[in-house]
């Protein structure tokens, strides 16, 4: 039977109507389900007046069968099995004849009894009892109260429709009762209408310019795009997170183009964009990767038949890219160079002091980094990108477009005319600014973008920042993540480890927390972040436990061991090696460490796996230095067959001490080889699960 | 067409809707909701209408006359409605239309804008208006002033006049507006702009300034102490619009700034504090 809600208020943001909508699926997921209602369908849409629930569920509860137990058997009939007065008072009570009474065993023996289906529930009932306390737990990113109501909630609700079966579902919300009408579209078609499905629902809503499907709205809005980008040539400068804006927004979109004077072109791409979308929201118009001077708006209405939508866009666009112009031209009157001694006055955290310390340290930690990895001849670059980085923060571009800060200092750095790697590092180090995001293209870039996300956490962490669950105010997280990002997507290899004492001994004496402290901490939120980021990228967590375990000191070798593990576990050997490496790490738990003595060793078996430790280890050690350890890998298998003769062969536990010794020894050494690829012993295989 | 017509024309308006027109209030303040006819009135919780026009001042927003829509000082109608009626919306809509705009020919949207007053510890959830994307209006569900949580809730509605009366006349520049239809806008404002930004980012004594901050600042405090809040709130008021200035003249770190806007928002929920106890045993 069809269900169907829609919560109708002032305009919603639309993360909230996304958190809305899935909050009242889930929970009437899980309220049909404690019910034993079947659901057949559920579904959600909306706009940002409307939160529509759609679904399909049966008329009523599932019947239940249920066993009443009354007294024992021994009791309920008499010697000659005819009803007792137990038995009969039980019958009595049931409302049941005594005829209908059945022997039903128990764990406690046979008693008297009998089969009672209890009939479903309606679902109505129980959905108009369920609803009002689903909507009022309703919780939102930042809630609100209005008028003289106690309810918190998004925006101010204005109407609640609600039908099952046809018919209005009675309940109340706050004062608002719920009916089988809605209003169309708020300004084109304000008009009331009754409905009695879904279908009439949807079709009532066109007709009053309310498409109320979130997929019609958006190809809609694509398909005008492109109709009006047609005979231009031209095509959209993408922005997915405004075009889900717009689609969720605007109920009835109308795509209108628009021109601006050309004397604007002359802005770059990245600040006109900018320009148009925030305040106006409108999109810009692009050839060739080049700013055309038009824009494309959409706006909540069925038409602009006297273009009157279109040239009131125009008019306000015009005054701010006159702002963004004279910004601009203010700008570049003083070059970033001059800017610079400017950042002592800008605050980066109040406990860490201000712009120009952070400069100070991201040279150091950059000029460490070119050092380590081995790429001088980038470090002039680098260096010189990482003393400018910040020095945009004080433009007024900057202050009036938040958004571009490091756009906008590569821009001037270019047109100031500054080495093209250096203004491309500057204007790329914000970069990656989520994991979806792209890492700096450059190397400089990726290297100030290291050291200064890597400075904010430190920072952070040793001043005594805490991150925990939803809090995180300095965006820690944000930052380990891109950290994470740029070494994996440059392939940066280095210690991680004299990387964080770096960074903490530029800071002097700024931070608070003891050094070993910090390096603690900042070690286990990085491993954390890790986990994250090959947990997303889809690698098992055992796999990730196992080359994680083997030490996270290279944080890019890390990922090739967790590749090259993953890689092996389809093949025949995967198993093997996981079993070798846990019985071994099982025979040595919590042993001492011993030293090995090739003269001590007897057995023949015990000679070949000494030999063939000798050979693979001096085989894989280089391997393993230098990352391959997709090789280093199949060669240390090939210790599989030495190793499972010398256990069949071979008893460890021998009763003389010094040859016992000696071959725990060796197994220990070959322990140590196997961690250095990873820690086995953390992967689960087949026989275990 | 004209500024004047639009003021009469809202002021019409808000009186149908029983509204009390009071008049601009004569202290510097940076918007309509810092005067005592928002603030004070929103507090406790007794119904409560007004509607007026305040000059709102904004002192490093000034452009020495040459930006087409950026001005030191501007004007604002505001509305204040406690508690916020169930259909204040479509009264606002009404509003546009007895305005003489035909809105089934526009985009008329409410985009989310949380308005939020640091100075006053004041916020609000709501909707900044916009009309053919130019920002027209602020709506807003104010919830808390002066750190006070506010029983019943305002709405309060804030139109930019000169914007909303750019979009009337479709000018593109304040100073092409008409105040009246002889007297325009260039005439009345120009001159007013050019000198104050010249004294807001030049010439203000940034000594004096900040002496006159913490003169008025211990005034407020002593008020306080006297169980004065109105005249404590003026003052509180002037330390604000000598924050402005010194931020104006750049004489502001962020951390200071911080610790200004932190320094005048304990004085004001003080008064809010103590004026909400008064109200309960008057």
């Amino acid at each position: 039977m069809e269900f169907l809600l829609e919560i109708n208020t002032e305009e919603m943001p639309s993360s909230h109507t996304r958190a809305g909508l899935g909050q009242i699926k889930e929970k009437l997921t899980a309220e049909l389900s404690a019910s034993h209602i079947a659901v057949v369908s559920l579904e959600t849409c909306g706009t940002s007046r409307r939160m529509v629930v759609v679904g399909d569920f049966a008329p009523q509860q599932e019947d239940k069968e249920d066993v009443v137990v009354g007294p024992p058997q021994a009791v309920a009939f008499s010697l000659d099995g005819l009803p007792t007065a137990a038995a009969k008072g039980f019958a009595k009570a049931q409302n049941v004849e005594v005829e209908k009474l059945q022997i039903v065993q128990t764990a406690k023996g046979a008693y008297l009894g009998f089969k009672k289906v209890i009939k479903g529930r309606a679902t109505r009932e129980i959905l108009a009892a369920a609803l009002p306390a689903i909507i009022t737990s309703l919780s939102f990113p930042k809630m609100m109260k209005w008028g003289e109501s106690n309810l918190r909630f998004s925006r101010p609700i204005k109407n609640i429709l609600c039908l099952f079966g046809g018919e209005i579902l009675p309940f109340s919300v706050d004062r608002v009762q719920s009916d089988d009408f809605t209003t169309g579209h708020k300004i084109h078609s304000p008009q009331k209408f009754r409905v009695r499905s879904f279908r009439e629902y949807k079709a009532l809503l066109k007709k009053n310019k309310v498409i109320i499907s979130d997929e019609e709205r958006k190809k809609l809005i694509l398909g005008q795009i492109e109709k009006r980008l047609e005979p231009l040539k031209a095509k959209l400068y993408p922005d997915e997170e405004l075009l889900e804006r717009l689609a969720h927004d605007v109920e009835f979109p109308y795509v209108f183009l628009g021109t601006f004077p050309l004397e604007y072109l002359k802005l770059p791409l990245e600040v006109l964009s900018v320009a148009m979308r925030e305040g106006q929201k409108l999109f810009s118009v692009v050839q060739d990767s080049r700013q055309l001077p038009y824009f494309l708006g959409v706006a909540d209405a069925p038409k602009d038949p006297k273009s009157l939508i279109q040239k009131g866009n125009e008019r306000v666009l015009k005054a701010r890219l006159e702002d963004a112009k004279f910004f601009w031209e203010q700008d570049l009157k003083i070059p970033l160079a001059q800017r610079a001694a400017g950042l002592k006055q800008v605050v980066f955290q109040e406990k860490l002091g201000s712009y120009e310390a952070k400069t100070m340290r991201l040279k150091s930690i950059v000029g460490y980094l070119c050092e380590k990895i081995d790429e001088k001849r980038f470090k002039k670059d680098a260096l010189r990108a990482a003393e400018l980085c910040k020095v945009d923060l004080q433009t007024e571009m900057v202050r009036e477009f938040p958004s571009l800060q490091g756009k906008v200092g590569g821009l001037y750095a270019k047109v100031e005319g500054y080495p093209a790697a250096v203004a491309q590092a500057v204007y790329e180090h914000y970069q990656p600014v989520s994991l979806e995001d792209n890492a700096p293209a450059s190397l400089a870039g990726a290297l100030v973008s290291l050291a200064d996300k890597l400075d904010s956490v430190v920072g952070a962490l040793g001043t005594g920042v805490q991150v925990s669950g939803s809090s995180d105010p300095f965006g820690l997280r944000r930052n380990a993540n891109g950290i994470g990002k740029v070494i994996l997507d440059k392939k940066l290899v280095f210690s991680f480890g004299h990387l964080l004492e770096k960074a903490i001994s530029v800071y002097g004496r700024t931070l608070t927390r003891p050094k070993q402290e910090i390096i603690a901490a900042s070690q286990a939120f990085f491993e954390q972040r890790l986990r994250y980021i090959f947990e997303t990228q889809g690698f098992r967590y055992d796999l990730i436990n196992a080359a994680l375990g083997a030490g996270l000191d290279n944080i890019y070798y890390s990922f090739l061991r967790l590749k090259a593990l993953d890689a092996l576990k389809k093949s025949p050997h995967f198993e093997l090696l996981i079993l070798m490496a846990k019985r071994v790490n099982n025979i040595l738990r919590g042993l001492p460490s011993y030293k090995v003595n090739g003269d001590l060793f007897a057995e023949k078996e015990e000679k070949e796996l000494f030999s063939a430790y000798a050979i693979i280890k001096g085989n894989a050690s280089p391997l393993i230095a230098s990352g391959d350890f997709a090789k280093a890998q199949n060669i240390i298998f090939k210790m599989q067959s030495p190793l499972t003769s010398f256990f069949e062969r071979v008893l460890v536990m021998a009763e003389d001490k010094k040859i016992r010794q000696n071959r725990l020894a060796l197994l220990q050494a070959i322990s140590k080889l196997l961690l250095e690829m990873a820690d086995y012993s953390e992967v689960v295989v087949e026989g275990e699960r | 067409m004209s500024l004047q017509n639009l003021i009469m024309n809202l002021q019409r308006f808000w009186a149908g809707q029983g509204c009390y027109l009071a008049q601009p209030y004569d202290v510097e303040v940076g918007a309509g909701t810092m005067t005592p006819d928002t603030f004070f009135r929103v507090l406790d919780r007794r119904p409560w209408r007004v509607g007026y026009v305040q000059p709102s001042r904004r002192p490093k927003d000034g452009r020495y006359g040459e930006n087409p829509h950026r001005v030191q000082k501007h004007y604002q109608y505001q509305v204040i409605i406690k508690p916020s009626p169930s259909d204040i919306q479509q009264i606002y809509i009404d509003s546009l239309v007895s305005l003489g705009i035909k809105l089934s020919d526009h985009d008329l949207r409410f985009d989310e804008d949380d308005w939020e007053s640091p100075t006053i510890g004041a916020w609000g959830v709501g909707w900044q208006v916009m009309l053919d994307g130019l920002e027209i209006t602020q709506f807003t569900y104010f919830q808390q002033a002066g750190g006070v949580e506010l029983v019943p809730v305002p709405v309060e509605i804030t139109y930019g006049l000169e914007r909303l009366e750019m979009f009337l006349e479709r000018k593109d520049n304040f100073y092409d507006l008409q105040w009246s239809d002889d007297v325009p806008y260039r005439d009345l404002r120009l001159r007013e702009e050019k000198e104050f930004s010249e004294y807001n980012f030049n010439l203000a004594d940034i000594e004096r300034l900040q002496k006159s901050f913490v003169l008025a600042e211990e005034e407020a405090a002593a008020l306080i102490e006297k169980n004065l809040l109105l005249p404590s709130y003026d003052m509180c008021l002037k330390c604000s619009h000598l924050f402005n200035l010194l931020d104006a003249r750049g004489a502001i770190s962020v951390t200071e700034r911080v610790k200004m806007i932190g320094r005048i928002r304990a004085l004001v929920n003080q008064i809010a504090q103590k004026y909400c106890g008064r109200e309960v045993t008057p």
